[in-house]
């Protein structure tokens, strides 16, 4: 690989990216027509989730799916996902069958990091759309990531919990992840870390962050040992949907709940009744299946042409209105495009995301937070 | 003489395995007109080529009568030792032999439990898994390697010789070199006797200690070894990378043949299970076959290989028995009451 | 004189007490109430499989499915009972039971009358058990709320307590298990045989026994175990996902081992397997309390399990080796052989 064409290439990204943050919404707004999407085309897509078995992952093939009958596309939209033991193998296995198959786009919540990047290489080189969504790969191993939520925005929203429930006193407060290498997960909890540095924040003090593995039974001990090795504890945050409940269920047994709440991000459906125990007083999520149904749109009409995959273009997602593609500020030569917004559950609306199965979003019943997409 | 010994060929392990391949090959192309790709059939290797290496190796500690589950840990640390190393301004080339050097410490380690203290494989080993990947995950922390430089990311991306990147061309020299020392070495034949009978082997002399001393460094080396492939191949390390590799690779080499009770077992039966797993997670991913359903087919057709040829023998026999009026022999491919 | 499965016991105890010990002088306020709950009730889940891998392995087989069948039975069940929270606690129960030992009928079917070897039986089961659990879930967890009131409770009612520390009601049924299995092995015909099997397969049978038949019971009770440890495992944590007590199957083979328990078959006790789960699951929830880096923890895990089995290779192998010593001079026969040939041979290598 020669050094120099990289060096330029990064000097001229630079320079588009300055460009882009200060300039971008001025040249948006003067934009032409968002692109319409041409249906009805024959394009083989493959959704592959960081594994099988999770509700999540289930939500956003139910969008993907939704996407794909409303397309009219009649290629085939396969939901294809390893094992969760053989995670980061099983990833890639999927990833080369789908390339020697010769499928036009592959979408990828990706849980193997920067180790998947030959692989999808090799998929772009054979001419396909590599799109990430929900966790990125690096920015030369994809055309784009679809990002549930600005992180640095989520790193906010965290802090903001945790200060929120914590309240004017302060406190001790730990992370409760998935695991060490989940790369969405540490991205968030960097996001938050960085968002701590305000010194509004001063009063809590985040003291430690374990792993559950996205087990329960892990979770659930990794909680106890929180709680265990930090006795003025106040607050676990786990930003994984199975580490929330888990802790909860810790707590409430061992009627801690006075003391010690728990927050992050979770599934209405599986934190109903810690939240009406004041265990988890609030906690945040998104939903998948819009995350399924975006992303879906943005990778077809990469594969169908309708889209080139750079920055500034505005497209239409179907029921969810208009979207643009940006530079990432967290991914040197990254792109995306922010799904946002996500939904702040507590006591107050937690019956009616319940009532509705899979989280579905309902801006008139939730405390919508606005994410950064029209910063 | 020549029919039967055909017949006996047919009957053997090794026959069955051959039948299946053949059978699954057969269905795959059948089934998928990419199968029999040039790009696929490297692929085919390509993306269990580690795990196969460190089967070969295995296969001798299995047929010596003892177990390594430490393998894929080793594997891990191997990486994320280059990875630290590297991270610390060592020279990467020499951080690649620091971490097969480290191999063969992680071996020694189990070795020394194994030989020496006489304690079960499968406790030492098990500790090992736990604490290689431990090390593994104190040096890299969460953080996610990317560091290597082109050339060794090249070395597992691009074919060096014909179509063949370099872990292929190891992995088919390694075959080579096990299929020789394992059935035509006085080596070879000490695994044997000490798997078959430790106690017999100490008494007629044999060094049992060093040869499994001897046994133990080589998975440690090997896996170190694979592990790094593995790296070129990946590009990029994180402290979790191989984990749970041993089941798969004990499972290519139990499919082989090889009893894990020591003793028995050929690296022909590794190879052709070699084949037959890997041409069925191919054909299987090709047809969008992944997954959890993808791995209940291989467990099931891994008891199914066993039982239906002991159900066909059993039938058999109880033919004969009625016919010949003769005592039923024992089915040579299991053993009652073993593993 | 004590018989050597009593002197591993024994060495055992020592070595956890010299744990506790070591811990407490490390961790503050270590043996506090919560403590002695969270190791009771780790403990008494993975016991009761322990028990029944215990079984298996005497025979000189050994059942990796045990990891899968908790989880498929905890599932399952806890599906069942959030569809119909009506159902009684005592058959909810036996239907985790009985499908626990439908699983391991399969599993012991295939071993004894099938003749295919247990390994590769139960790495295929192993696998074949999860996949199906994948695919019948759909993806959903199961979740407290789902629940009816008594199985969230369960896990907290108290049996007594002994000052701050409470017995849970849950580790009951463990403790009979551990107690009733003893028992089995050391008066009853069934486990005498078990021994045999395991020590000489060829020998028991010329000797006339159907061991296929046992081996096959052994398999359906450790089914049928598995089954209890998955509903007291949904009673415990009560949210599910598909990976529910995956990877299980290394920690009980580990207790059972550490335990005294030969993966060559005819030697162990309950007793000792016992001890083997409680000296892995004090290590693990120790070093979760430890003030030490998370990234440390996995590293000091594998170095304390083989510290433990080795220290423990060790005291026996002196004791065993004293022991013999002893015999010999005051018996003076040289004929007489020592309890176990076997163990004779570890000490003298250990010298």
């Amino acid at each position: 690989m020669n050094v120099k064409p990289k060096a330029l290439k990064l000097l001229v990204l630079a320079v588009v990216v300055s460009v882009a943050t200060a300039f971008g919404p001025a040249l948006r707004a003067q934009g032409a027509d968002p692109i319409q999407a041409t249906k009805g085309k024959a394009i083989n897509m493959v959704l592959l989730p960081k594994f099988l078995g999770i509700a999540v992952f289930d939500q956003a093939n139910q969008g993907a799916q939704e996407a794909h009958t409303e397309l009219g596309n009649t290629g085939k939209l396969e939901f294809l996902g390893p094992t969760p033991e053989n995670s980061v193998a099983g990833q890639i296995e999927i990833i080369k069958a789908a390339t020697t198959r010769g499928v036009n786009a592959i979408m990828i919540s990706n849980n193997a990091g920067d180790q998947l990047v030959p692989s999808t290489k090799d998929a772009l080189a054979k001419g396909m759309k590599v799109v990430s969504w929900d966790s990125p790969i690096a920015p030369d191993g994809e055309n784009l990531f679809v990002a549930q939520v600005d992180f640095a925005k989520l790193g906010t929203t965290m802090a903001d919990m945790a200060l929120d429930i914590l309240g004017p006193d302060g406190g001790d407060w730990a992370f409760l992840s998935a695991s060490p290498d989940a790369a969405n997960q540490n991205a968030w909890i960097a996001a938050t870390k960085d968002a701590l540095k305000d010194p509004k924040y001063a009063k809590i003090h985040l003291v430690d962050t374990v792993y559950g593995n996205d087990k329960s039974e892990d979770s659930y001990k990794a909680a106890q040992g929180l709680v265990d090795k930090y006795p003025n504890l106040k607050l676990i945050m786990s930003p994984t949907t199975v580490g929330a409940p888990a802790a909860s269920k810790f707590l409430q047994d061992e009627k801690l709940c006075d003391k010690i709440k728990v927050s992050g991000l979770a599934l209405p459906s599986e934190m109903e009744s810690y939240v009406k125990n004041d265990c988890a007083p609030e906690f945040a999520l998104w939903s998948f299946v819009d995350l399924g149904y975006l992303t879906y749109y943005t990778t077809y009409m990469l594969a169908a042409g309708d889209l080139k995959g750079v920055a500034g273009e505005s497209f239409v997602a179907g029921r969810m209105g208009t979207y643009t593609i940006e530079e990432d500020p967290s991914r040197k030569g990254g792109l995306r495009i922010i799904m946002g917004p996500f939904t702040i559950y507590n006591k107050d609306n937690i019956d009616a995301a319940v009532g509705s199965p899979a989280a579905t979003m309902d801006a008139s019943m939730a405390a919508t937070m606005e994410a950064t997409t029209t910063k | 003489m020549s029919s039967n010994r055909n017949w006996r060929f047919l009957l053997s392990w090794e026959g069955l395995l051959t039948f299946i391949v053949i059978l699954v090959v057969l269905i795959n192309i059948r089934l998928s007109p990419f199968f029999l790709h040039g790009d696929n059939l490297i692929n085919l290797f390509g993306v269990s080529i580690e795990k196969i290496i460190v089967a070969l190796v295995m296969t001798f500690i299995i047929i010596n009568g003892e177990i390594d589950l430490s393998i894929a840990s080793i594997m891990g640390l191997a990486a994320s030792l280059a990875a630290w190393l590297t991270e610390h301004g060592m020279d990467f080339s020499l951080a690649l032999v620091c971490s097969l050097l480290a191999g063969v410490v992680c071996g020694a380690i189990n070795g020394f439990f194994v030989a020496y203290l006489e304690m079960p494989s499968l406790v030492v080993t098990l500790a090992g898994l736990i604490a290689y990947r431990g090390v593994a995950r104190i040096l890299l922390e969460d953080r996610s390697f990317t560091g290597i430089p082109p050339w060794y990311n090249d070395l597992g991306t691009q074919p060096i010789l014909g179509q063949f990147p370099l872990s292929l061309l190891i992995f088919f020299a390694l075959f080579v070199i096990a299929f020789i020392i394992l059935h035509f070495s006085a080596f070879g034949r000490l695994v044997y006797v000490i798997g078959n009978n430790k106690d017999a082997a100490l008494m007629s002399g044999v060094r049992v200690r060093r040869v499994k001393m001897t046994l133990f460094i080589a998975s440690g080396i090997i896996s170190a070894l694979a592990g790094l492939l593995y790296v070129s191949r990946l590009g990029a390390v994180q402290a979790s990378i191989a984990e749970g590799f041993e089941l798969d690779i004990i499972t290519i080499v139990l499919l082989g043949g090889v009893s894990i009770f020591g003793g028995t077992g050929t690296m022909v039966g590794v190879g052709l299970s070699i084949l037959l797993i890997l041409s069925l997670r191919n054909g299987m991913s090709l047809a969008s076959v992944t997954g959890n359903t993808q791995s209940s087919i291989i467990g099931l057709i891994l008891i199914l290989s066993v039982l239906i040829p002991n159900l066909a023998q059993q039938a058999n026999q109880a033919w004969k028995r009625r016919g010949y009026l003769s005592r039923p022999k024992e089915a040579p491919i299991s053993k009652e009451g073993t593993l | 004189m004590l018989r050597p499965e009593r002197l591993r016991e024994l060495s055992l105890v020592i070595i956890i007490f010299a744990v506790l010990l070591l811990f407490g002088t490390q961790i503050d306020n270590y043996f506090n109430p919560r403590f002695f709950r969270t190791i009771t009730s780790g403990v008494m889940i993975i016991a009761v499989v322990v028990v029944g891998e215990t079984l298996v392995i005497l025979t000189r087989n050994i059942d990796l499915s045990v990891g899968s069948i908790v989880g498929c039975t905890a599932y399952t069940v806890g599906r069942i009972v959030a569809d119909n929270n009506s159902i009684s606690p005592l058959s909810l129960i036996l239907i985790a039971i009985g499908m626990g030992a439908l699983l391991g009928l399969l599993n012991g079917v295939l071993v004894s009358y099938g003749r295919v070897p247990a390994i590769v039986v139960t790495l295929g089961t192993l696998a074949l058990f999860r996949g199906a659990l994948v695919e019948f879930s759909g993806a959903k967890s199961v979740t407290t709320s789902t629940l009816p009131v008594w199985l969230n409770d369960l896990g907290q009612i108290n049996l007594f307590s002994v000052g701050p520390f409470d017995f849970r009601i849950l580790v009951v049924p463990a403790i009979v298990v551990v107690i009733v299995f003893q028992l089995v092995l050391s008066l009853l015909p069934y486990g005498r045989r078990l021994y045999a099997i395991g020590s000489n397969p060829e020998a028991a049978r010329f000797a006339g026994m159907p061991a296929r038949r046992i081996v096959m019971i052994a398999y359906v009770l450790c089914g049928a175990l598995s089954g209890l440890a998955g509903f007291m495992f949904l009673a415990r944590f009560g949210n599910l996902t598909v990976v529910a007590a995956q990877g299980m199957e290394l920690q009980v083979v580990a207790a059972a081992v550490v335990g005294g328990v030969s993966t060559l078959g005819g030697s162990g006790t309950m007793v000792g397997a016992l001890l083997g789960a409680i000296l892995i699951e004090i290590i693990g929830d120790s070093l979760i309390r430890l003030r030490i880096s998370e990234f440390w923890k996995d590293a000091s895990l594998g170095v304390f399990i083989l510290l433990a089995v080795a220290s423990d290779k060790i005291i026996l192998g002196r004791v065993r080796d004293i022991a013999a010593r002893n015999q010999r001079r005051l018996e003076q026969t040289p004929t007489q052989v020592a309890p176990q040939p076997k163990a004779q041979k570890d000490s003298a290598h250990v010298q």
